[in-house]
């Protein structure tokens, strides 16, 4: 084939692409070269000139702590109201200092992996990063057939480096009790091993992923880039490449279009949890990628937690006998199941529903409300509040430690969209005790889906 | 970190003081690449992670000398402003070392001129003492060498003994800027470890010195987020300082109390302080751009290099 009609084939295929996203408002199609260069165009401010040239580079920038200092940052965003000032700058300027790789390491990486150099693996591969993720980069590159992917390559090293450092036990406590003076050291130091070792595992993420996509695909509003599974390995995950608008471009969109993406991110939050027994524990704005009519793709799957039926159950209880049943006693014995409180705490069953009834606020009645900063930095003060009564006698166990963000991750972020919705409502579509009928546009939309959605597979207990 | 830095007699406003110093003194457009440049063995170690380190052994080994430890005690204003005397340690070694000749040749003349008038007579020995003392520079000079050279290979960076032998030899730059007539300094580490073998008959633990180390080791008024750091890199200082200084100090040798796997593990654990040290020190303004600016120039010299 001529230089030409290479040239032309790759313009067709553009066309049906603009075609293809004109019409149904998807954001993934097969054959994209637009969207592959769309995609550049998030490119951010990578240090190139500066990038990491081999495995010793990496463990001098990442590791003797910096590493994990900058997974501790990143913590810090859903434990935003116990950290001093100097330690936010210290660990978004660490965020900074590191530079991506450079184009030879990370072909050297998708050679180790993937078995040959990128220009053999894929039909066109960009050298040039377009995004930093915490413990590697991703690529866009076109695969043999002609499908636009997203690459994400882990820096070489980093996990034996980062595992070192995750052994000193005793700086960690004491970076910790530094940077977040009021809080339970202990649960913080697992909550960071765990996450830094999920992380740090590509083929969990790339299975989990995978599990999310079979699960929605066909939903109306949300999306899950399909993984490449041929193009996957431990540190390398190959998924269809996905365009959107960032969150801070999206913050700018009219009231009506971020209150619709707003459902659809409460949707798939709870849809995730109480039918798929899964939490994609990232609520982080820089997951998200917007398009207009409440569609949303929901990236990285690093940190998902399986909850088990016997886990579940107790939460389950706890929301229905406080906001459908008004059954305080069962509430709080649905507490103790759970093993959030002590059997035998000394405390009026009114006090301890007062303090955690906020937790529950958007969904204790119906009616529209709108996510406020002041309710989700009240949800934050209230979660780490240590001083309160309840707090001798309340615990958070570790499997349910990731539900945190829950209450801080997303309310936060619902809070940047002010966004207004009738939660309740939502929540009774999706609460499996009640199973109400859709309540809004959205929800008659996902009618079909779940008609023929696929179950989500069942869950290993972790 | 709080304010308070200037607060005297105490180490508040260490770390920004140090940083501020550093992000000063490396320079934005330099005229040349000063008197070691970037393809020197000085340059990696002036960044490597273990400099303070290096820095308090420094100063907790030159201060043996009693004829050095006098100087320090009789002119220098240490005691009422501990922090503004390390940041000016601190920014002098920065510009003779990263900046251009002119830089580092201006600095060590203001050195040169204030040492003039460093003179007098030691209370303890009793002897008279000029900081522009050829022996005493000496002292000074090797032994900061020699320390550069001890935490980092003890504490996890790799130097080759070439390496090594190298930046001794660099060094004598140093040595000339600050007054040294050529000659005196060490060329190689061999030459280097038998000055410091023949000095030690000169060395005695003066009460001074013992002020001296006691402040370095558990400075008061530390901020709070550094104290908690401290005691890993005080325990640091502790297992670099040779056993000669250690005996001398009467600090127990760590080798006596830890085998040498314990050691080694130990060793491992204070890099890992130093780490969260650096990011402290990375956070502060300017720091993470001088940092990049000696590393493009590193690069830059590497990408220049005839390949070999």
């Amino acid at each position: 084939m001529s230089e030409r009609s290479v040239g032309r084939l790759r313009m067709e295929r553009g066309i049906a692409a603009v075609r293809l996203a004109a019409r149904g408002g998807a954001r993934y199609t097969r054959n994209a070269p637009r969207l592959f260069r769309a995609a550049g165009e998030q490119r951010q401010q990578l240090r190139n000139d500066l990038a990491l040239q081999t495995a010793e580079d990496v463990a001098t920038t990442l590791g003797t702590m910096k590493g994990v200092l900058m997974k501790l940052g990143q913590m810090a965003s859903y434990v935003d109201d116990g950290l001093n000032p100097q330690v936010r700058r210290t660990l978004s300027r660490l965020q900074d200092s590191v530079p991506p790789m450079s184009p030879a390491l990370a072909a050297q990486v998708i050679t180790e992996e993937l078995g040959s150099p990128p220009d053999e693996v894929f039909k066109e591969w960009d050298p040039v990063p377009i995004a930093a993720a915490s413990i590697g980069q991703v690529h866009r590159a076109m695969t043999k057939d002609g499908e636009a992917v997203a690459v994400k390559v882990q820096y070489p090293g980093i996990a034996e480096t980062i595992s070192a450092d995750l052994g000193n036990v005793g700086l960690l406590r004491s970076l910790l009790k530094m940077a977040a003076p009021n809080q339970d050291v202990n649960a913080l130091i697992e909550e960071l091993r765990e996450r830094i070792r999920e992380e740090l595992d590509y083929e969990r993420e790339a299975a989990s992923q995978a599990k999310f996509a079979a699960f929605y695909d066909g939903h109306p509003t949300i999306h899950v880039p399909k993984i490449i599974p041929d193009l996957c390995a431990k540190r390398v995950i190959t998924s269809e490449l996905a365009t959107g608008a960032r969150f801070q471009e999206f913050l700018t969109w009219p009231q009506a279009e971020q209150d619709l993406a707003a459902e659809t991110i409460y949707r798939f939050v709870f849809r995730s949890l109480y039918e798929a027994h899964a939490f994609n524990g990232d609520p982080h704005p820089g997951n998200y990628l917007f398009q207009p009519g409440g569609q949303v793709t929901f990236l990285d799957y690093g940190l998902v937690k399986y909850f088990t039926p016997e886990e579940l159950t107790p939460l389950e209880h706890m929301v229905r006998y406080l906001c459908v049943d008004d059954d305080k006693e069962g509430f709080r014995r649905a507490m103790v199941d759970a093993g959030f409180l002590m059997p035998e705490t000394p405390l009026p069953t009114d006090d301890i529903v007062e303090h955690m009834s906020l937790f529950y606020d958007t969904v204790r009645t119906r009616g529209p409300r709108t996510m406020t900063g002041e309710y989700a930095s009240s949800v934050a003060r209230r979660f780490f509040d240590f001083r309160s009564p309840l707090a001798a006698y309340a615990r958070i166990p570790r499997s349910y430690v990731i539900v945190q963000r829950i209450n801080l991750g997303l309310f936060s972020i619902l809070a940047e969209m002010n966004a207004t919705g009738d939660w309740r409502a939502i929540a009774e579509e999706i609460w499996p005790f009640f199973q109400a009928p859709p309540t809004t546009p959205m929800g008659e939309a996902e009618a079909e889906w779940i008609k023929t959605r696929t179950p989500f597979p069942p869950n290993d207990p972790s | 970190m709080t304010a308070g830095a200037h607060e005297t007699g105490t180490a508040a406003g260490l770390v920004e003081r140090a940083a501020a110093a550093f992000a000063a003194s490396v320079p934005e457009h330099p005229a040349d690449d000063g008197f070691f440049g970037p393809e020197s063995v000085t340059w990696r170690l002036a960044v490597d992670l273990t400099t303070p380190v290096a820095g308090l052994r420094s100063l907790i080994v030159q201060a043996l000398h009693p004829l050095a430890m006098a100087g320090v005690e009789q002119h220098s204003d240490w005691r009422s402003d501990p922090v503004g005397r390390f940041a000016s340690t601190s920014s002098y070694l920065v510009s003779t070392t990263y900046g251009d000749r002119a830089a580092a040749d201006r600095a060590a003349a203001i050195v040169r001129k204030i040492h003039t008038y460093v003179h007098g007579t030691d209370n303890v020995t009793g002897k008279p003492y000029a900081a522009d003392d050829p022996d005493l520079l000496l002292w000074v000079h090797a032994v900061q060498v020699d320390s550069t050279l001890k935490a980092a290979a003890l504490l996890g960076t790799h130097v080759s003994p070439a390496d090594a032998d190298r930046h001794v030899a660099e060094m004598t730059a140093a040595a000339r800027l600050i007054g040294m007539p050529d000659g005196r300094a060490p060329t190689s580490t061999a030459e280097l470890d038998a000055y410091l073998a023949a000095v030690q008959p000169d060395l005695l633990l003066t009460p001074a010195a013992a002020d001296t180390a006691a402040f370095l080791l558990d400075p008061p008024g530390l901020d709070d987020d550094i104290a908690g750091l401290w005691s890993e890199i005080r325990d640091g200082v502790l297992t670099v300082l040779p056993d000669w200084a250690s005996d001398r100090y009467g600090f127990t040798r760590p080798s006596t109390q830890l085998d040498a796997h314990a050691l080694a593990e130990r060793r491992a654990e204070i890099r890992q302080a130093l780490g969260v040290l650096d990011a402290v020190t990375l956070g502060e303004p300017g720091v993470l751009e001088a940092r990049q600016r000696i590393e493009l120039r590193i690069r830059q010299a590497q990408s220049q290099a005839p390949r070999q």
